[in-house]
């Protein structure tokens, strides 16, 4: 078998290993432009017949999407600025050093980084609302996720500064910057790549995120379009095409993007979690 | 004053700032309601001493009530199994899809990293799609089931008390499994090239090969992506809100959406706090193991 | 001359480690000083330490007179040549020369006219627009270097600066930076394992062994009177040999010990009888002769050679390897004579490993002032 047949082999089998694996977004799609009779029958129709384009506008502006939206950009980016201001220096820190204090604060990072939201969420909620933090739920939301996934951003933050060398820092405090100088003019320039993955890791969790906007935010027009999805799908629902184009909706633009992002944003997350 | 700026400048207390600002964040959003976890595990909390610090302390009777309760044993039973099957689940298949894709063939590597979309999409999106999948009628799932032989009636996933814990372990294998093959991928792309080639001319075939090369060479990756899967498996809740909602009957329950669910639909924020701080204590041993087989870097 | 560098009894500590064991040093303004030894010897420390990149523990440091244990780099006003070049990537050639002086404050213009010389000078001017990346190894090395003489230092710092490139051209930019020296007449301190680079390219040279200055002084006097058995051995290529003996009972001659062959070998001057010494001599000092015509015989044991010289190495333990012009017509297994002259032999203590300094003839040779007032260069006479 030459050389050229077996890539092909090769290239086929990943291609069905793909398909089979990303059915369910396919599933997605595909049910979110069914009629709702198409939707129900059996077999199933794996190729729209009568695709129901019209359906994302009705979804949007029926669920008022927009709103839900903006609430969940506005939390991701309220928690994405925070954690990068707090986190970048202290990952620059940790990776710059090798001592006890290091190790121990390294460790603490790891630990906080494992903590499940679900558990956290009682004593932050009962914490919150004794010190009013309630009062303004998105605040609290970003503060809660900015605690939850900082370690996360840090451990990866930190893997893009071990790979600047420590010479370049040097050299440049021979050429006379202070220790800021040195920082801004030169080592955050060249960690700028990771720096701006791992912010669009935590960008897409935190568009994601669930367990605290539920618990925190009672009033409507505050909700993030995950709470949102989450009321929509009622215990007996049978509205599938209509939760699938929310779904449609609300995952395709963090799709776009880690496709277009794809090959750093898995180089990024790789050089963290194993080292 | 002017020691303290110079150090600011061009010393440690550059870096003393850096550092100190974040943990000091961490420590009041994280450290603190930690500690008020346990405290409040040992306290009576109800709607009207929510808003104050002052509550009265109860010993373990918090501890003992939940212990008590018929519900406890089967949930953590359904805990142990979720645990151990979405990892057995996340990790073979996982492994088996880094073997293949490292083989290199063009292509290769931008497939393997498209698998990752499992992986970063909202958990809440999963489970819908799960949802709408694993419905008894008409479900796709049951469709191809039933056109390939499996199974002559539909499954109701979400619905029979046998089968909804495995509806949300499905899901959630699905959901990991991409992470898994990533990372197991990088472990595979770090064995010498030239290992297999001696094992080759000393004569062990593919199999040989496998199990004297790939798996010790192996092994603090996989020690470090098991311990993952286990604080990863027992931080997954959107999946449960999403798919069962813990029903029927608390079937499909387990502690972390039992510890949300006690609070915030019981409003039992005492017995909330009380399993939060049984499970906390369990993910922390779990990291401790991540913690340690990820601890080989040497900086150069 | 004025003193540009001094360190007195100077200490680094790294927790329990001794990374610098009581350095003094004095560098006089416009000396090329190389601070050599094997790796781990501190050599790398004390550089940076004079960098302001480690601080020092204990003891002082100065620098064209004022003290700098605690000045910040940037203040120091050195410039530094890294083993990696630590070019900035993300920079061209052009921004990498002028970042110190735009740093300053000098004006734009004037920073880049100041680049323009210095790239002329080292042969950068088509490469100024380039990126790092984009420039092979030499080239690298020739934009590290104009960047640390862009702005005039007080003192430049070389670590390992050739350790990074191929053979020939290590030997092209030996010739090069001692070139630019010798028109700059700045300050130098050049880091390097490689005694060769400090023989050629040093005004004075400091021999380092685990935190500890061993020896330092003219590069020929190093050779010449190695102050220990360590500097003996480190200094010159091929390695000296090194012999066991015990001094004879008349004084004026050493018993070698050469596993099954024992050799007596004179003395060029008297040392008390009986004494352990170890009898070095450097490969280029022996002649091969006829054997019975030499100082005593040995079997042969390897011939190699390069074309323009023969090494033979002789079957006897310790080996001795001699080194010969031309292709003497030798073959192993043969027996040979060793002619050596008495006054090129060098004799170390057998336990201490300190040099034995055998009285000589006023003239024939003299310490350099401040070797000799180095403890590990003090003279040792046994009456």
């Amino acid at each position: 078998m030459s050389d050229q047949m077996r890539n092909r082999l090769m290239l086929a089998v990943a291609l069905v290993l793909a398909a089979i694996y990303l059915f369910p977004l396919y599933w997605m799609y595909i049910t979110a432009l069914k009629t709702g009779s198409a939707m129900f029958a059996t077999p199933p129709k794996f190729l729209p017949s009568e695709p129901q384009w019209s359906i994302y506008a009705h979804v949007w502006e029926s669920r008022n999407m927009g709103r839900y939206l903006w609430n969940s950009l506005v939390i991701a980016l309220g928690a994405v600025s925070l954690i990068a201001v707090l986190g970048v220096g202290c990952a620059y820190v940790l990776a710059r050093y090798r001592s006890v204090w290091v190790d121990i604060g390294l460790f603490l990072i790891l630990m906080l980084q494992v903590l499940p939201a679900s558990l956290m969420v009682t004593p932050i909620f009962v914490g919150f609302s004794q010190f009013g933090l309630l009062d303004t739920p998105r605040l609290a939301v970003i503060l809660a996720i900015a605690a939850k996934s900082m370690p996360f951003f840090v451990v990866l933050v930190r893997a893009t500064f071990m790979s600047v060398p420590m010479e370049l820092e040097e050299a440049a405090l021979v050429d006379g910057n202070s220790r800021f100088g040195a920082f801004f003019n030169i080592v955050l320039p060249l960690a700028r790549n990771g720096i701006l993955v791992s912010a669009i890791l935590i960008f897409m969790q935190a568009f994601g995120e669930f367990v605290y906007s539920k618990s925190m935010i009672q009033a409507v027009e505050l909700q993030p379009a995950s709470v949102g999805l989450n009321s929509f799908m009622g215990p007996n629902t049978n509205e599938w095409n209509n939760i699938m184009a929310y779904a449609t909706i609300y995952v395709t633009p963090v799709l776009a993007v880690f496709i277009l992002l794809q090959r750093r944003i898995v180089s990024g997350l790789t050089s963290g979690a194993l080292k | 004053m002017k020691r303290i700026l110079a150090s600011v400048t061009d010393g440690k207390g550059f870096d003393i700032g850096l550092v100190l600002l974040p943990l000091a964040f961490l420590l009041v959003l994280s450290g603190l309601p930690l500690v008020y976890n346990v405290v409040m595990s040992f306290q009576e909390v109800d709607m009207f001493s929510l808003g104050t610090f002052a509550r009265p302390f109860v010993g373990f009777k918090n501890y003992v009530d939940l212990f008590s309760q018929p519900e406890t044993r089967p949930i953590l039973l359904n805990t142990a199994l979720f645990v151990s099957a979405s990892i057995a689940g996340q990790f073979l298949i996982g492994f088996g899809l880094a073997l293949f894709f490292s083989m290199n063939f063009p292509g290769a590597s931008w497939l393997r990293g498209l698998f990752l979309v499992s992986w970063v999409m909202p958990g809440l999106v999963v489970g819908a799609i799960w949802n709408w999948i694993l419905s008894g009628d008409f479900g796709v799932l049951n469709f191809f089931l039933r056109e390939t032989g499996i199974i002559d009636g539909n499954i109701f996933w979400r619905s029979d008390p046998h089968y909804s814990l495995w509806a949300v372990i499905i899901a959630n294998i699905w959901l990991g499994t991409s992470f898994n093959m990533i990372l197991l991928s990088v472990g595979l792309s770090g064995i010498p090239k030239d290992l297999y080639e001696a094992a080759e001319l000393d004569g062990a075939n593919a199999l040989q090969r496998f199990f004297t090369i790939t798996l010790p060479m192996m092994r603090s990756t996989i020690g470090a992506i098991i311990a993952l899967g286990l604080i990863f498996t027992l931080q997954q809740f959107d999946l449960f809100a999403g798919i069962t909602s813990g029903g029927p009957n608390n079937s499909s329950n387990v502690t972390q959406y039992w510890a949300w669910d006690l609070s915030f639909r019981q409003y039992d924020f005492a017995k909330g706090a009380t399993i939060s701080v049984i499970m906390i204590v369990f993910v922390m041993l779990a990291s401790v193991v991540y913690v340690r087989s990820t601890r080989h870097e040497v900086r150069g | 001359m004025t003193l540009q560098i001094e360190l007195n009894g100077v200490n680094k500590f790294y927790g329990a480690f001794h990374a610098l064991k009581d350095i003094n040093l004095a560098i006089e303004e416009g000396t090329f000083v190389a601070l050599v030894g094997p790796s781990g010897c501190g050599k790398s420390t004390l550089l940076r330490s004079l960098a302001g990149l480690e601080k020092i523990s204990t003891g002082e440091m100065k620098i064209a007179g004022a003290l700098m244990n605690n000045v910040p780099p940037r203040k120091r006003d050195v410039a530094m040549v890294f083993q990696s070049y630590a070019l900035y990537p993300h920079m061209t050639v052009e921004e990498n020369l002028t970042y110190s002086l735009r740093i300053r404050g000098v004006k734009k213009a004037e920073a880049l006219k100041a680049a323009a010389d210095v790239a002329a000078t080292t042969g950068l001017t088509h490469l100024m627009k380039r990126y790092p990346r984009e420039l092979s190894g030499g080239q690298r090395q020739r934009v590290a270097m104009s960047r640390a003489i862009i702005r005039h230092p007080k003192a430049f710092l070389f670590d390992e600066p050739l350790s990074n490139l191929d053979a020939a051209l290590r030997v092209h930019m030996r010739k090069e930076i001692r070139a630019l020296h010798d028109r700059l007449h700045a300050t130098s301190v050049y880091v390097t394992h490689d005694q060769i680079e400090a023989m050629t390219m040093a005004d004075h040279v400091v021999v380092m062994r685990d935190g500890v200055i061993e020896q330092q002084g003219r590069p020929l006097d190093l050779y010449d009177r190695p102050a220990n058995r360590f500097v003996a051995g480190f200094i010159g290529s091929p390695a000296m040999n090194f012999i066991p003996a015990i001094v004879g009972e008349d004084g004026m001659h050493a018993v070698l010990d050469l596993g099954a062959t024992r050799a007596r070998l004179a003395l060029a001057a008297p040392l008390a009888a009986g004494v352990a010494v170890t009898v070095g001599i450097r490969p280029e000092h022996i002649r091969i002769v006829a054997s019975g015509e030499g100082a005593f015989d040995v079997p042969v044991g390897f011939v190699e050679s390069t074309g323009s010289a023969t090494y033979v190495t002789s079957a006897t333990r310790p080996e001795l390897t001699v080194v010969e012009t031309g292709r003497p017509d030798i073959a192993s297994g043969e027996r040979v004579g060793l002619a050596i002259e008495p006054t090129q032999l060098h004799l170390f203590d057998a336990d201490t490993g300190k040099r034995l300094e055998v009285a000589r003839a006023a003239g024939v040779m003299r310490f350099a002032p401040r070797a000799a007032a180095h403890p590990a260069a003090a003279t040792f006479s046994p009456s």
